[in-house]
C-alpha cells in the first residue's frame, strides 16, 4: 500500500517541480528587461535601437498616417541621406518598388524598426534559414542577442555601458548588421569587411587573421575587382572570403559547419556529429583543393587545439587548486558580488573555466583570475582564429602568449603557495586587506546603477 | 513718384549681384597653372578667393603651428586635389593606430570603404551626397577647414551633421549614449587615480605604466563612441579599463 502511494506522489511531485520550474523561468522573464534575469534590470534609452521588437517606442512628436510618396517628400529634407541610399537600393529600383510604409508602417506615431520577421515576410528562404541556426545553440548569430542579456556582467554593469554588447548581439534582432540600412546590399554582405564591425578586436580577431593567410592576401590585392553580384558558390570567386565559408551558397546559418564552436571550450572532434559537421567543410574547401588536403587541415586544427587546452587546463587546475587553498585574494566573499546573484551570497565561490562562467569573470576578481581570463579568452581565441583562418604566424604568436601566460599564473601561484607557508611559519594572520576592492567611483557607481 | 528705398533697391539690386557674378565668373575661369605649388603660394592665391575658408584653416587644429601643409591633404597639384582630400586615405597616413583603426572597423568606415569605387568624390561634404561619412564628411563637413566635430563647435554641429542620414532622434539618443558610457570610463579612471593616489610612496615601477594603459584605454572608449565602433568602446574600452583596475590593486595589495 505505501509503494503504491509513493508510486503516486512521487510522479505528483515531479509534476509540481517541473511546472514550478516553468512557472518561474516565465514568471522571471515578466520584468522590465528581457531574458531570464529580466526583472532585474531596466534598458538604456538606446537599446530600443538594437532590440527593436522589445524596446523600440515610436516617436510621438509626427502626427499623421502618410503614403510613401509623402515620407520620402519630407525625409528627402530630414534626411536625405536614407532616401538617397533607398533610390539606389533594390527595393527603390524594382519595378515593384518596396515603400517605407511597407517595411516600417504608415501611422508615424506607431512606426515600427524592421525585425528580421517583417523582413522574412518576402526574404521567407534566408528568414527560415536565419531562424534554423537556433537548433546548433550557441555560438550563433539568431542567439545573440539573449544570450547578451542573459550573461550576468550584462545584468550587472551600468546599462549605458553594457549597450556596446548590444550593437553587436543585434545580428539576431535586426538584419541592417550585414545589409547597410538603407541599400540592404547582397554584395556588400558578401565582402569580408562587412562582418569585421563585431567580427574583431581581442577575443575574435577574425579580421586580422583572415587579412593575413593567404586567402585574405589575395582579396586584398584583387577583391575590389570580383563581380560582388555573383553567388556564393563554386567558381565564382578567385579566393574565399567569410561569407563563402560560413554562409556557402548563401545560406544564411553559420553553424552548420560550426566544429569547434569558436575556440571558447573543449569539443571532442570524434562524436559522430562533430564528424558529420567536418565533411561539409571537407566538401567546401574541395570546391578549390583536394579533399584529402582539406581533411588534412583539419587534423592539424585539431592538434593546434588539443595544444590549446593542454596549456588551458593547466592553468585552471593551478587555479582550483588556489581556490581549494582559499588563497585567491581577494576571496569571493570580499569582492562585489551580482546583485542578483543569491547563490553567491550563500555560496561564495570563484567562476573558473567556461562551465562555471568563466565569460564574466573579468572584473572584480583577482588578479590571476583576470591573467586567465586573458589567456582563455584573448590568447586562446587568437590562437585559434589563426588556425582555422590558415594564419601560421598568428598561431604561433596566439601559443606564445599562452604560454607566457600560464608561466605567469605559474609564478604568481607559486608566490602565493610560499607567502602563505611563511605566514602559517611564524604564525601571522593575513591582514585583511579586501577593502580596497570594494570600494571606488566605479564600484560605488556600478553597485547602485545596475 | 517718391523713390523709396525699397523702390531703389529693387530697381538696381541687379546691378551689384551682376558686378559680383562677373568678377566669380572671371575668377573661376582663369587658368589655374597645374602646379606644383608652394604652401605659400595656395596661401596667398586662397586667401584672396576664399578667405572663410583660410580663417576656418588658421583657427582649426591643422594651422600654422600644425606640421600640416596644404599640400599634406591636397597634394601639390591643382588637378583632384579636393576629392583626394576628401578621401580616408589623405588622414590615415598621420592619423594611424587606434584613431584610424576604431573608425575603418566601424560601420561608416566599412562601407566607405566598399563604396569607394563608385561614389562621386566630386560632391560636395554635404548631407545627401555620401552613402557612409569618411572622416572629412564628419570633421570637415561642408569643406569647413576648422574641426566640425570638435567640442567647442557645439552639439548642434554634430546633430546637424549625423542626422543627414539617421533620425534627429536616433542621433540624440546615440549622442546621450556616447556620454553615459563615457561617464562611466571616467569614473573608471577616477577610481584607479584614486587607487594610486592613495597608495604608498614608493610603490613598485609597474604602476606608471598602470596609469598609461588607463588613460589609453579612456581614449579608446571615446574614440568607440565618437567613431561608433562597438569593439573600441567595448574590448579596447571597459573592458581593458576593468582589467586596469584590477592591476592596480593587486599591485597596491602586494605591496601592502
Amino acid at each position: 500500500m505505501r509503494y503504491r502511494l509513493i508510486l503516486l506522489i512521487l510522479p505528483l511531485f515531479a509534476l509540481l517541480a517541473v511546472s514550478a520550474g516553468f512557472a518561474y523561468v516565465h514568471w522571471s522573464k515578466g520584468g522590465t528587461g528581457t531574458g531570464l534575469y529580466s526583472r532585474y534590470w531596466s534598458p538604456d534609452p538606446v537599446q530600443g535601437y538594437w532590440d527593436p521588437d522589445n524596446f523600440y517606442q515610436s516617436v510621438k512628436s509626427v502626427e499623421g498616417v502618410f503614403k510613401a510618396a509623402l515620407c520620402i517628400q519630407c525625409h528627402e529634407g530630414i534626411t536625405p541621406g536614407i532616401v538617397a541610399d533607398w533610390r539606389a537600393s533594390r527595393h527603390g529600383q524594382s519595378d515593384n518598388p518596396v515603400y517605407c510604409n511597407d517595411c516600417h508602417g504608415s501611422d508615424h506615431q506607431h512606426l515600427r524598426l524592421p525585425t528580421p520577421e517583417v523582413c522574412g515576410n518576402c526574404h521567407q528562404k534566408q528568414h527560415g534559414e536565419f531562424k534554423d541556426e537556433a537548433r546548433y545553440g550557441f555560438p550563433s548569430h539568431v542567439l545573440a542577442m539573449e544570450r547578451a542579456v542573459d550573461a550576468k556582467h550584462f545584468v550587472d554593469k551600468p546599462k549605458g555601458e553594457v549597450q556596446s554588447c548590444v550593437q553587436c548581439h543585434s545580428v539576431a534582432t535586426k538584419c541592417d548588421s550585414c545589409h547597410t540600412r538603407h541599400r540592404f546590399d547582397a554584395a556588400e554582405a558578401r565582402r569580408p569587411e562587412a562582418c569585421i564591425t563585431c567580427h574583431s578586436g581581442p577575443p575574435h580577431p577574425d579580421d586580422e587573421t583572415y587579412f593575413a593567410s593567404a586567402h585574405g592576401k589575395l582579396y586584398l590585392a584583387e577583391g575590389n575587382d570580383w563581380d560582388w553580384s555573383k553567388p556564393l558558390t563554386k567558381g565564382n570567386y578567385k579566393a574565399p572570403t567569410c561569407a563563402y565559408c560560413h554562409m556557402d551558397g548563401g545560406r544564411h546559418q553559420v553553424a552548420h559547419k560550426s566544429l569547434w564552436k569558436f575556440g571558447l571550450r573543449e569539443v571532442n572532434p570524434h562524436t559522430s556529429k562533430n564528424q558529420v559537421l567536418r565533411k561539409n567543410w571537407i566538401k567546401l574547401c574541395g570546391d578549390c583543393h583536394e579533399q584529402e588536403k582539406a581533411r588534412q587541415w583539419l587534423t592539424e586544427l585539431d592538434q593546434e587545439r588539443k595544444r590549446a587546452w593542454q596549456k588551458l587546463y593547466a592553468a585552471e587546475d593551478i587555479l582550483k587548486d588556489l581556490r581549494s587553498d582559499n588563497l585567491l585574494q581577494p576571496a569571493a566573499g570580499e569582492r562585489p558580488p551580482y546583485p542578483m546573484d543569491w547563490m553567491d551570497r550563500l555560496w561564495p565561490r570563484e567562476r573558473i573555466g567556461f562551465f562555471e562562467g568563466q565569460a564574466s569573470a573579468f572584473y572584480n576578481v583577482s588578479a590571476i583570475e583576470r591573467d586567465y581570463f586573458e589567456m582563455w579568452y584573448f590568447d586562446n581565441l587568437g590562437a585559434y582564429k589563426s588556425a582555422a583562418h590558415g594564419n601560421q604566424a598568428g598561431v604561433e604568436s596566439g601559443h606564445r602568449k599562452m604560454a607566457a601566460s600560464l608561466d605567469r599564473i605559474e609564478t604568481k601561484a607559486s608566490e602565493l603557495y610560499h607567502l602563505s607557508d611563511t605566514e602559517q611559519r611564524a604564525e601571522i594572520t593575513p591582514e585583511a586587506s579586501h577593502e580596497i576592492w570594494m570600494k571606488g567611483a566605479y564600484t560605488d557607481y556600478n553597485r547602485k546603477h545596475n | 513718384m517718391e523713390k523709396t528705398i525699397a523702390y531703389r533697391v529693387i530697381s538696381f539690386g541687379w546691378l551689384p549681384g551682376i558686378l559680383c557674378l562677373a568678377a566669380h565668373t572671371a575668377i573661376a575661369d582663369q587658368q589655374v597653372p597645374p602646379g606644383p605649388f608652394t604652401e605659400t603660394e595656395c596661401i596667398t592665391c586662397h586667401t584672396e578667393r576664399d578667405p572663410d575658408l583660410i580663417r576656418q584653416w588658421r583657427e582649426g587644429p591643422h594651422s600654422i603651428a600644425s606640421d600640416v601643409e596644404c599640400g599634406s591633404c591636397h597634394g601639390d597639384r591643382h588637378k583632384d586635389s579636393v576629392p583626394r582630400a576628401r578621401k580616408d586615405q589623405s588622414c590615415s597616413g598621420c592619423h594611424d593606430g587606434p584613431v584610424s583603426h576604431s573608425y575603418t572597423t566601424s560601420k561608416h568606415g566599412v562601407i566607405n570603404r566598399l563604396e569607394e569605387g563608385r561614389q562621386d568624390w566630386q560632391q560636395p561634404l554635404q548631407r545627401g551626397h555620401y552613402r557612409a561619412p569618411g572622416c572629412s564628411y564628419c570633421h570637415l563637413h561642408d569643406g569647413d577647414h576648422g574641426d566640425t566635430m570638435a567640442p567647442d563647435r557645439g552639439p548642434e554641429m554634430r546633430q546637424w551633421i549625423c542626422s543627414g542620414c539617421h533620425s534627429p532622434r536616433y542621433v540624440r539618443e546615440q549622442f546621450a549614449n556616447g556620454k553615459r558610457q563615457l561617464a562611466i570610463a571616467d569614473l573608471k579612471l577616477a577610481e584607479g587615480e584614486a587607487l594610486m593616489s592613495s597608495a604608498v610612496e614608493g610603490l613598485p615601477g609597474v604602476l606608471p605604466k598602470l596609469q598609461q594603459n588607463l588613460i589609453q584605454h579612456r581614449e579608446n572608449v571615446l574614440l568607440g563612441v565618437g567613431h561608433q565602433s562597438p569593439d573600441y568602446q567595448w574590448w579596447h574600452g571597459q573592458p581593458a579599463l576593468d582589467g586596469d583596475l584590477i592591476r592596480i590593486r593587486d599591485a597596491i595589495s602586494e605591496f601592502q
